[in-house]
């Protein structure tokens, strides 16, 4: 006697924004008539936070997980108990999709999958079953995502983020001392590089744009590379860790390529793994770019650019 | 049935042929002559092109990949402009598959092959540790095998085992498709274009290319289908017609999912191949993304530094964007091109140079990489131009500017169309001229322009002439004679088309001047010079005037060896007589020269030479022969002749020809001159015609000959022809070989005999011989001496044809005469002995031919017994004297006989009796009445 559940949300692509109903089906199949004790559907929305093993040693009075932030739970029962006809049986339900309320909440914040810190929102569907057998479980993720551009204190209720466009020469003198993997080894090459980011401030759903040009470089180079890293800081008042971790490196050049003419730069920013910035009591989420210029003899140059990312339709 | 009948011949005196007849004042065989000779000329030209096309033919395995190009443009007949760039695009790819082979070995890394040494960490880490144990090193190893993404490296494969790994891929691709393995599928995608950045084996790329960008392609239609179906299920939408607002949500979010994979590709170029892959499928998300994504590309390719790679991925990024926009594309192509000359130096970088210089190119042959990826864009861009003059004087000017523009320069000239560059012509040679001691692509880009100089068809004679003195500056400072060789082709066809006579022989000159002095032997390059000479021929104007410059001969005869010598003087020939229009050659030089030819073609002759060579031999000097024309001077034509024939002695067919013409010209002399010139062409032949082989010819020859002393009543000569024709006969073969078959010679034999008799009708009796009728008892006793098969159709046709000729000789007066010879009928007056001789031969025959009869019966072959004993029965009524008892027995007995054997379908036997039934005379009625009896 076999019996399957599962859970089909009606919006393909699973992308919720707040005050959004979450409508799908819960498809039981059985093979035969399934006696039960209540069907119930739940949803939780939480984050994980981690701390990294290199801060361990402060937190080593506590465990190494955190415990995780509640930031929705709502359940709802789709069916009392009773008995389920053989075949596929498709139970409707709807559900808002409204933040805890609650003085301490955090409110709904966006799905994210880093390293230390996670954003999960499921859909849990579990049926009680008699005594002598086991519960159905079946769970599904859906992600949610920021109506619009959440009024943060940098910004005013504008549509799109100003641009703010960064500029930078690299050469040997603007180079922080150790900055580079190779700086030990003594004779730095000659180069002047030009690099530009059309902003700082970027939409989630928009490529990073800007562009790097090589006006002078007395060595041949091996590759020029774009670099997105996260910064998650976790903790709270007994103090924190912070960690910068790559998301997604892409290679922007490949071999010595032609001076003085400007190389687009172009980044699509990888869905999960990317979220707003983000800055809670608890934790923060930040991103930063890195250009790192690679020369044949494996020496490495990189420049740093803080980024904002931001939620904008 | 009796054994001997006596044959009586009936005389017919009253009786006159009543051919109709009329009066004419020109000699029918004159005009047939004339006609012969016309057409023998366009026969021989296309007898000449037959042969030697079958020689250009081209090899099958080239065929084969033309029938396949014409099976494959046959649907797309349509003028689509799409089309049209796939269609061209295809044409080039098996250019550049064809053009860019190597033997070097080559490399692949996938990790979706099987075999091939493995260069994961974890091998390299197995091998470090040495003292593990080998049953414990193959078991982890094993365990690595089934890791799908351990990278295998495959080496030393040729270049035949990449191209089959590289269709391995593409299966194995559509096999991971299949089975839903998605990912995977994009996974091998990948690596394949990375496979693009290896640039190892440089001289491969361009094909390596051609064969990674079938896959990719293969791989983008595959994600376009899927996603096509998904949103619109099986219905044929065209790209055009895809809204992207009613892509269905789950399509798109497919389709945006594959998006992301590729953009988070953390390599550049495989990153980039990827997105041109998949680029059509942005019509699932938005049609507007297409066109700035492209002009994306277009940028991003910048920052490839590798300029063979970079070049090669703009190529695709142009195909990819035709094959979506067709004719609207062409901007991209201007654009990339663009992009191109911006990093134009970086072909040039030392570091190339190094990398090239480790595989052992040559920079020429570096160079020749760029060409079809240059020519590419170039074809784009030109489509797009609306004008054509300002975008090749920018160019130009470019090249003025830059250093080492060769490489574009070579593009531009082989790209743009002859009116424009011809316009620019001399500029392009300034160019030219400032740097062409540097320049490794020289001969190419003077062999183009020369190309284009070739169809200009309205040019200034002067500006021709300070071309062509650039031009030979610049050339005749070449190191390399092949190069030069290469470039003079098309440059002398210029010469010929556009400059005087005084011009192309100073040009001839210098390359004479330039080959010797060149130091290399000159027969390496008999090829090129052939080519050279081949292209003047075809070329210049009036094809006669090249024989008149003085270093035309000297040029041809330039090479020394005896088989480069005669190709050339077959060539020079072949072509000459294709161009010169004129049927007769006057004048002295041209027919020394090609005297001289001939002789080349002749020499080379030998034991060995097959059966083709000298048919083509024989076929130019015949030709030779003939238009050869002294006009009215026929001793010196003779003498021509006699010459000829000295010097081709060798050759059967042109001793045949000599004769016939010797002929020609006794005939055509004749009423104006004396009678030296016919005794002298009569001896001519007389002496030439045992020189032949075959002994069918020379019989033929005799005949001829007779028949020619008998026209201008050379009694004498006829008779010594015929003798010599009569000893012939036991000579002639029963074969002769003839295209490369034995054929049977009896119908020619039949024909050839058949005429001799009738030449014996005229000829007069030899009076100083004791024997009457000489000659025709000369062949009948060689008749006898031959061992004919006596059931040969052949024997007994030709006894009856002797036995007509005999009843002939009987009549008081001939059918025919010739005039001015005085026939048997007048000689002999129809003397008693002589008819008499006639009979008793006749009645030989006659028994002969009732032996035959027999013979035949005995063979069982009724037919012919059944034909012969009418033929026979036939004989004796028409010629046959009936009053005679023993011919009218014979007559009875065949007509027995034949009813005997054939009682049906004796239509043959009913036209005789009716013929027979017509005939009044008194014997004719007896006869008829005693057949009727039996």
């Amino acid at each position: 006697m076999t019996a399957s559940l599962t859970i089909s949300l009606k919006r393909v692509n699973k992308i919720y924004h707040e005050g959004e109903i979450i409508a799908g089906v819960v498809i039981v199949d059985t093979a035969a008539d399934l006696r039960h004790e209540g069907l119930t559907l739940t949803m939780e929305g939480s984050v994980n936070l981690q701390i990294s093993s290199k801060n361990a040693g402060i937190f080593d009075a506590f465990s190494n997980n955190i415990r995780p932030i509640n930031l929705v739970n709502t359940s709802i029962e789709l069916a009392a108990a009773g008995k389920m006809p053989i075949g596929v049986t498709e139970i409707p339900f709807e559900m808002p999709l409204v933040g805890r309320q609650s003085s301490m909440s955090l409110g709904l914040l966006e799905t994210y999958h880093g390293v230390f810190v996670n954003v999960m929102y499921t859909l849990k569907c579990s049926m009680k079953r008699s005594f002598l057998n086991k519960p159905l479980n079946a769970s599904c993720q859906f992600f949610v995502q920021y109506k619009q551009l959440i009024v943060s204190d940098l910004l005013l209720k504008q549509e799109r983020p100003p641009s703010k466009p960064v500029r930078c020469e690299v050469s040997p003198a603007t180079l922080r001392a150790g900055g580079g993997a190779g700086a030990a080894r003594g004779t730095v090459p000659h180069f002047q590089l030009y690099a530009e980011i059309d902003s700082t401030v970027c939409a989630l759903d928009r490529p990073i744009t800007g562009k790097i040009r090589v006006d002078e470089c007395s060595v041949p180079i091996k590759s020029i590379e774009l670099q997105l890293v996260r910064v998650e800081t976790c903790g709270s008042a007994e103090g924190y860790s912070k960690d910068a971790t790559e998301v997604q490196n892409i290679q922007v050049c490949e071999g010595d390529v032609r001076r003085a003419r400007a190389v687009p730069l172009h980044l699509v920013l990888p869905r999960l793994f990317t979220c707003p910035t983000t800055a809670t009591p608890y934790f923060k989420i930040e991103f930063e770019l890195n250009i790192a210029v690679i020369f044949e003899d494996d020496y490495l140059v990189t420049e740093n650019f803080p980024i904002l990312l931001l939620r904008s339709k | 049935m009796p054994t001997y009948y006596k044959w009586c011949s009936v005389k017919k005196e009253k009786q006159k042929h009543e051919y109709p007849s009329l009066e004419v004042t020109n000699h029918p065989l004159r005009v047939e002559v004339h006609n012969l000779k016309h057409n023998s000329n366009k026969s021989l030209l296309k007898s000449l092109q037959k042969w030697s096309s079958s020689f250009e033919e081209l090899d099958p395995l080239l065929r084969f990949e033309q029938m396949n190009l014409e099976n494959n443009s046959e649907p797309t007949i349509e003028s689509d402009a799409t089309m049209n760039y796939s269609k061209i695009w295809s044409v080039k790819r098996t250019a550049i598959l064809n053009k860019y082979t190597t033997g070097e070995k080559l490399t692949i890394i996938s990790s979706y092959l099987p075999g091939g040494e493995k260069i994961s960490s974890f091998s390299a880490l197995l091998r470090q540790v040495s003292n593990l144990n080998e049953k414990v090193k193959h078991r982890l190893e094993q365990l690595d095998d089934f890791d799908e993404s351990s990278v295998r490296k495959t080496m030393g494969l040729s270049q035949q085992e990449f191209v089959t790994k590289i269709h391995m891929l593409d299966d194995e691709i559509k096999k991971a498709w299949e089975t839903e393995q998605r990912v995977k599928a994009f996974k091998i995608a990948i690596q394949c274009s990375k496979l693009l950045s290896d640039i190892s084996v440089m001289q491969f790329y361009p094909s390596k290319f051609v064969l990674i960008s079938d896959v990719l392609d293969n791989f983008g239609k595959l994600v376009y289908d899927r996603l096509k179906k998904k949103s619109f299920g099986d219905a044929a939408i065209k790209l055009e017609d895809i809204d992207s607002g009613l892509v269905p949500e789950s399509a798109r979010e497919t389709c945006q999912n594959w998006m992301f994979k590729m953009a988070s590709i953390r390599e550049l170029l495989p990153r980039l191949y990827m997105e041109m892959s998949l680029l059509k499928c942005y019509v699932f998300i938005s049609k507007d993304e297409i066109k700035p994504a492209i002009a994306r590309l277009i940028t991003m390719i910048r920052g490839i530094g590798n300029p063979l790679v970079a070049i090669y991925i703009r190529v695709y990024l142009c195909k990819v964007a035709s094959a979506l926009y067709g004719k609207e594309s062409e901007c991209y192509f201007h654009d990339n091109l663009k992009e191109f000359l911006e990093e134009y130096q970086q072909i040039f970088l030392p570091a190339m140079a190094k990398k090239f210089g480790a595989q052992l190119l040559t920079a020429d042959k570096y160079l020749s990489l760029y060409i079809p990826a240059i020519d590419w864009l170039l074809y784009g861009t030109l489509n797009t131009i609306p004008c054509k003059l300002t975008l090749l004087d920018e160019l130009l000017q470019l090249c003025d500017k830059t250093e080492n523009s060769e490489l574009l320069l070579y593009c531009i000239v082989s790209g743009f169309d002859s009116p424009n560059i011809i316009k620019k012509s001399s500029a392009i040679l300034d160019t030219i001229k400032k740097s062409a001691e540097h320049m490794v692509l020289l001969s190419p880009i003077l062999s183009a322009l020369g190309e284009h100089l070739c169809h200009a068809d309205v040019y200034r004679q002067v500006s021709s002439e300070a071309l062509s003195q650039t031009w030979w500056k610049i050339v005749s400072n070449m190191k390399s004679t092949a190069n030069f060789l290469q470039v003079l082709e098309p440059w002398i066809q210029f010469a010929c088309t556009q400059l005087s006579a005084q011009h192309i022989n100073m040009l001839l000159r210098g390359t004479i001047r330039y080959m010797i002095k060149c130091g290399k032997p000159i027969d390496d390059y008999s090829s090129q010079i052939q080519l050279v000479v081949k292209r003047m021929l075809k070329s210049i104007p009036d094809v006669e005037e090249l024989f008149l410059m003085d270093a035309f001969m000297p040029l041809v005869e330039l090479v020394q060896t005896s088989n480069a010598r005669t190709m050339m003087a077959k060539t020079v020939l072949i072509v000459f007589f294709e161009r010169c229009n004129s049927v007769q050659i006057e004048d002295h030089i041209i027919i020394a020269s090609l005297m001289r030819l001939c002789c080349i073609l002749h020499e080379a002759i030998n034991a060995v030479t097959v059966e083709d060579e000298l048919k083509i031999s024989s076929d130019l000097i015949n030709k030779y022969i003939q238009t050869v024309s002294y006009q009215d001077d026929a001793r010196e034509q003779l003498n021509f002749y006699v010459e000829c024939r000295s010097a081709f002695i060798k050759l059967d067919s042109v001793l045949k020809t000599l004769v016939h013409a010797v002929h020609a010209l006794a005939n055509r002399a004749r009423p104006a001159r004396s009678r030296w010139l016919s005794r002298a062409c009569a001896a001519y032949c007389f002496v030439t015609v045992p020189s032949l082989q075959c002994a069918l010819c020379r019989a033929q020859l005799y005949l001829l000959g007779a028949h020619a002393a008998l026209l201008v009543a050379c009694v004498g000569q006829a008779e010594a022809n015929l003798k010599a024709f009569v000893s012939l006969i036991p000579d002639i073969p029963l074969y002769v070989q003839e295209d490369g078959q034995n054929k049977p010679t009896h119908v020619k034999v039949v024909g050839l005999l058949s005429n001799f008799l009738s030449t014996l009708l005229i000829l007069p009796d030899n009076v100083d011989s004791s024997s009457k009728a000489y000659i025709l008892s000369g062949f009948i006793k060689t008749m006898e001496r031959i061992h004919w098969r006596k059931t040969d159709p052949l024997y007994y046709t030709l006894l009856l044809r002797t036995l007509d000729l005999l009843c002939n000789l009987t009549q008081e007066k001939y059918i025919y005469h010739i005039d001015g010879v005085i026939s048997n009928d007048e000689l002999y007056g129809s003397e008693e002995e002589f008819i008499d001789v006639l009979e008793n031969y006749a009645t030989n025959i006659c028994q002969e031919l009732l032996v035959v009869l027999k013979a035949l019966g005995d063979a069982k072959e009724t037919n012919k017994q059944y034909n012969l004993a009418l033929e026979l029965f036939w004989r004796i009524i028409k010629r046959g004297d009936l009053r005679e008892g023993s011919m009218t027995s014979l007559a009875i007995n065949l007509w027995v006989l034949s009813q005997k054997l054939q009682d049906s379908n004796n239509k043959f036997a009913k036209t005789l009796l009716s013929a027979l039934e017509r005939d009044t005379s008194e014997e004719g009625r007896l006869l008829f009445d005693k057949l009727n009896e039996t």
